[in-house]
């Protein structure tokens, strides 16, 4: 007890992490909020500078630029329009035009009280319901794993925008692009086509840099003359009366986006959507119609976006599962600094989980503080002209690249991948789930081996087991529900219902 | 799900392209151990190597019927190139490949500099000025942060 409230409570005491997370929020906010970065760049590019740092410190100010990050998305969508980051996409449609109105620093001071609500009931839910999940998570078996590494990339893969065909050819060719190498059993080569260089796999670090950071910048290239819309900003902290207003909402949404946040592979902007539609529909008397100003359009996804932080780490922490893309890096962040995220981490280091949940905890607090504060000097660094930011993007790159190994290989293939990544996402491909490929396609293959080992190679007993276990038995069935709801057969149930129903018997 | 009235130019070249690539993936899958045991090393890559298969078809079968341009093949360059390589991102890309390369012949900082330097003088059509001073204070910035701050591994 005296441990976990220890390391519950370090990064709060250590004045050095205290620093760090304060560091990484208040550079998350303008991360998030300048678009063409996003946080999953930021992230992947630091996890390369700070491999050689104390793991605490790494985590500090990676939590911190999440937090930071995520909300940060929410301002230039609010004052100009155009989403930071793809969370906040759901918060321009109230946010400008409360912006255009003229309440922008009204919209911005309820978006940051609103981020830090959702923020910390997400942290709360990480606290909670880690734990149990932790101890369950113990008793599965590898099947289970494979059936959870599945429905994640099935979620991904039909939930992001799209088509799902596509979806899927992205989450395979990450899982084929994370399977190149040596063989982990067998220490056959894999995908290597003869080459021995590719024996020891391609770093996923690496392609994480290439496709959210070379790819992002050539695509922000077409964009380079974005106008910059000069708001008047003032009156920034809101009303109580205001804030109690909207708490009931606010809680909800917070709600949804836990739920979504805790799926595997799936994120803050599909939940900030999905609180988006459910304050438009139970919303009886919103402030203004939505779209047109409505503060509860502001606060749903703002809320939502920010509650799927804490609990996208959830799967990650438990069962070595990505939340979303940002926690897919923060993966690769810890099996750089050697732990094993996977069921064994809460039991090993019991002190990561309890940092990272007082780590939290604190990055909201001083979300609020910065979110309120500063709006003066923020509205300058909006205007960093994109022709400087870009080529600055490809340096961070090539630098956080190359100290992975200190070898120029690194930097070619983070470039060939940043160019891949560039066709992929002209033609409508999706970069977050070809990562979550990378990181569960090895995690599926492992598992599906152990699985088949342990009953022989006979896939009849397999079936059986999937049937008989309680776990495997809600996991396949939950797995089934998705993959029928994405064929066309549900389609042609849900018209053959409709007409049934809407035709007099 | 929306459906774009228009095929965007190369998209179609795109998805055979990958179509092919999925059918190497495949072999490449099958070499790896055959068919000689369900839990082989090469089981799991050649499933998820045929459900690639399978979603690139997928891909292709959704471009059906809908209209594309049909001009030449050369005009159809032009407008692919237009589109997805206007100029200044070709340019910018080619800066990057020099800058890749320069790196291990000129140090890091004096070809961070250079690339930095040429690349915001391109894309803000002049400003030399402006330029310098941006790369000056940018490569200082790199000096500080990763030298001192992060002792990181420079190239």
């Amino acid at each position: 007890m005296t441990d976990t409230l220890s390391y519950l409570l370090m990064a709060w005491m250590d004045p050095n992490l205290l620093m760090l997370t304060a560091l990484g929020t208040f550079a998350g906010i303008y991360i998030g909020a300048i678009p063409g970065l996003s946080v999953t760049m930021a992230v992947s590019i630091l996890v390369s500078f700070t491999f050689s740092w104390d793991v605490n410190e790494a985590l500090a100010l990676i939590v911190g630029i999440f937090i930071g990050g995520v909300y940060g998305g929410s301002r230039s969508a609010i004052l100009i329009n155009i989403p930071g980051s793809p969370s906040s996409v759901a918060t321009s449609f109230d946010g400008y035009p409360l912006a255009k109105r003229g309440e922008a620093g009204q919209a911005i001071g309820l978006s940051t009280v609103m981020s830090v609500i959702g923020g910390l009931c997400g942290t709360l839910v990480l606290a909670c319901a880690a734990p149990v999940l932790g101890d369950l998570a113990l008793q599965f078996a590898p099947r289970d794993y494979f059936l959870i590494a599945a429905i994640g990339l099935m979620l991904v893969g039909s939930l992001a925008a799209g088509s799902l065909a596509k979806g899927i050819v992205a989450v395979c060719l990450g899982a084929i692009v994370g399977m190149v190498g040596m063989d982990p059993v067998t220490a056959q080569g894999r995908f290597t086509m003869g080459q021995m260089e590719l024996m020891g796999g391609i770093h996923y670090v690496v392609v994480m840099i290439g496709l959210f950071g070379v790819a992002e910048a050539l695509y922000q290239l077409h964009n380079l003359d974005t106008a910059v819309v000069k708001q008047n900003v003032s009156k920034v902290i809101p009303p109580l009366a205001m804030v109690l207003r909207f708490l009931p909402l606010s809680l909800r949404t917070s709600a949804i986006g836990v739920l979504v946040g805790a799926l595997p592979g799936v994120g803050g902007d599909i939940a900030a959507l999905m609180a988006y539609d459910h304050a438009k529909r139970s919303v009886k008397n919103p402030s203004r119609p939505f779209g047109e100003g409505a503060y509860e359009g502001l606060v749903a996804p703002e809320t939502a976006n920010s509650a799927a932080v804490g609990s996208a780490y959830v799967p990650m922490l438990t069962l070595g599962m990505p939340g979303d893309a940002v926690t897919a890096v923060i993966i690769g962040a810890l099996v750089v600094h050697g732990l094993n995220p996977g069921p064994m981490l809460m039991v090993e280091n019991p002190h990561i989980f309890w940092f990272t949940v007082g780590n939290l905890a604190l990055a909201n607090i001083f979300l609020l503080i910065f979110g309120l504060m500063g709006i003066k000097l923020f509205a300058k660094v909006v205007e960093l002209p994109k022709a400087v930011l870009i080529p600055l993007i490809l340096v961070l790159c090539t630098v956080g690249s190359y100290s992975l190994n200190s070898s120029m290989t690194e930097v070619y293939w983070m470039f060939g991948f940043g160019v891949l990544g560039y066709f992929l996402k002209a033609f409508g491909f999706q970069m977050g789930p070809i990562i979550l490929g990378v990181i569960l396609g090895p995690l599926m293959d492992t598992s599906y081996r152990q699985a088949m080992a342990s009953v022989g190679d006979n896939p009849q007993e397999l079936l059986m087991e999937l049937i008989s276990s309680p776990v495997s038995l809600v996991l396949s069935a939950a797995l089934l529900l998705i993959v029928l709801g994405n064929t066309p057969l549900y389609g042609w149930l849900k018209r053959k219902t409709a007409r049934a129903s809407s035709s007099p018997s | 799900m929306t459906t774009p009235k228009r095929v965007p130019v190369g998209e179609r070249t795109f998805c055979v392209l990958l179509l092919i690539f999925s059918l190497v993936v495949l072999y490449q899958a099958f070499m790896i151990s055959g068919f000689s045991s369900i839990s082989s090393p090469g089981a799991f890559p050649l499933g998820i190597s045929a459900v690639l298969l399978i979603a690139s078809l997928r891909v292709l079968y959704e471009l059906r019927g809908k209209p594309t341009d049909g001009d030449g093949w050369l005009t159809s360059f032009k407008r692919f190139k237009h589109t997805h390589f206007p100029r200044h991102i070709v340019v910018f890309t080619l800066l990057a490949v020099a800058y890749l390369v320069a790196i291990q012949w000129v140090s890091f900082y004096v070809s961070t500099f250079l690339f930095l330097m040429a690349a915001v003088v391109y894309l803000r059509r002049g400003k030399v000025l402006s330029a310098l001073f941006a790369s000056s204070a940018l490569v200082l910035a790199i000096y500080l942060l990763f030298t001192l701050a992060f002792s990181v591994y420079l190239p």
